[in-house]
């Protein structure tokens, strides 16, 4: 049932992904290009450079190319920098690994650092005779110090 | 936590930060150098413009060489275009070698901008701009003027213009050739 409904719900998403690879548009491709001068995405620069690239985009989606084939396209025309987002192979795998493992690092750290603060703010309780949990005594040294302390204090 | 953790975790840590330090010092110490007149000019080996193999710089050793920067959206690299081919060929007598750069565009633009302006002079892709990084351009056009030895003898941001800096570029060039 719980599959059934996850189906119904990522059915939908999967159908706009094919239909955005098979039949792209300028706008989304704006998104996910650079301008090479300007150094943002196309979406973002009126630059005459910029425009040069998305009228090579519009004549690639005119001439029926999809979404990977107009990228690689890019690519060969002006290296890799031209996608905003890094390649997910070689060196630049990284740009997308180590976000993820950054945040499970501090995930696990997070939760280390929680259970360590939860356990120092338990009260130490000790059975008493009868089961009757008690605080732990204070270490005599301790208690004979904070006695004399009280004494001092009261004079 | 234990103490070996503790110390493992302080090391990763430790480590880290030295890491990321080694690297802001790694990228300070291998910024591209600004190009100065009278310093040797960036060598580059790039794919030429008609696919036809490539073009380095250095395959022009002992020629004077102009090296301009340009790009189709670029709209004073129209302006300069007939001035550039005109100084080409009253230039190509006396050995000098022009070579364009075009810098961050599409191919067959860039063939169909060289074909319209009639530009005869060799033309090499720099399809990413990393060259033009090289020669610290801040634009295009950008023209360069490189002596028999490789030495950057002047540079001239914007376009050559017959009335302008006509005189300017000759006497560079010409200094070029008594190098």
């Amino acid at each position: 049932m719980a599959a059934c409904a996850a189906a119904l719900l990522v059915l939908p998403l999967a159908g706009t992904a094919v239909a955005s690879e098979a039949h792209p548009t300028l706008a989304e491709l704006e998104g996910e290009v650079m301008c090479p001068i300007c150094h943002t995405t196309l979406d973002q620069s009126n630059s005459a450079a910029a425009a040069r690239i998305e009228a090579f985009i519009v004549r690639r989606i005119r001439a029926g190319d999809t979404k990977s084939e107009i990228k690689r396209e890019l690519v060969d025309q002006f290296g890799p920098a031209i996608l905003a987002e890094p390649p997910k192979h070689g060196f630049d795998l990284l740009a997308w690994l180590l976000p993820i493992v950054g945040i499970l690092v501090g995930g696990v750290v997070l939760a280390l650092a929680a259970w360590r603060w939860s356990r120092r703010r338990e009260p130490e309780l000790v059975l008493a005779a009868g089961g009757v949990a008690l605080p732990r005594p204070l270490d005599p040294e301790l208690e004979r110090r904070l006695d004399e302390e009280l004494r001092l204090f009261d004079e | 936590m234990p103490k070996p953790l503790k110390l493992g975790a302080q090391a990763v840590a430790v480590a880290g930060l030295a890491g990321l330090f080694a690297l802001l010092i790694w990228k300070i110490t291998h910024r591209p150098r600004p190009v100065k007149v009278g310093a040797a000019a960036p060598a580059f080996d790039l794919q030429r413009l008609d696919g036809n193999g490539r073009l380095a710089l250095a395959s022009w050793n002992g020629h004077v060489r102009v090296v301009n920067f340009w790009a189709t959206w670029c709209g004073p690299c129209k302006s300069e275009s007939p001035a550039l081919q005109r100084l080409w060929e009253q230039y190509r007598t006396r050995g000098v070698v022009f070579i364009g750069v075009d810098s961050t565009d599409v191919a067959s633009d860039a063939r169909r901008f060289v074909r319209k302006h009639g530009l005869t002079y060799p033309m090499v892709r720099d399809r990413d701009g990393s060259v033009g990084n090289l020669y610290d351009l801040t634009g295009v056009p950008e023209t360069f003027v490189v002596d028999r030895h490789g030495r950057l003898v002047e540079h001239f941001a914007g376009p050559i213009d017959l009335r302008d800096n006509d005189r300017a570029f000759k006497r560079a060039v010409d200094r070029a050739l008594q190098s």
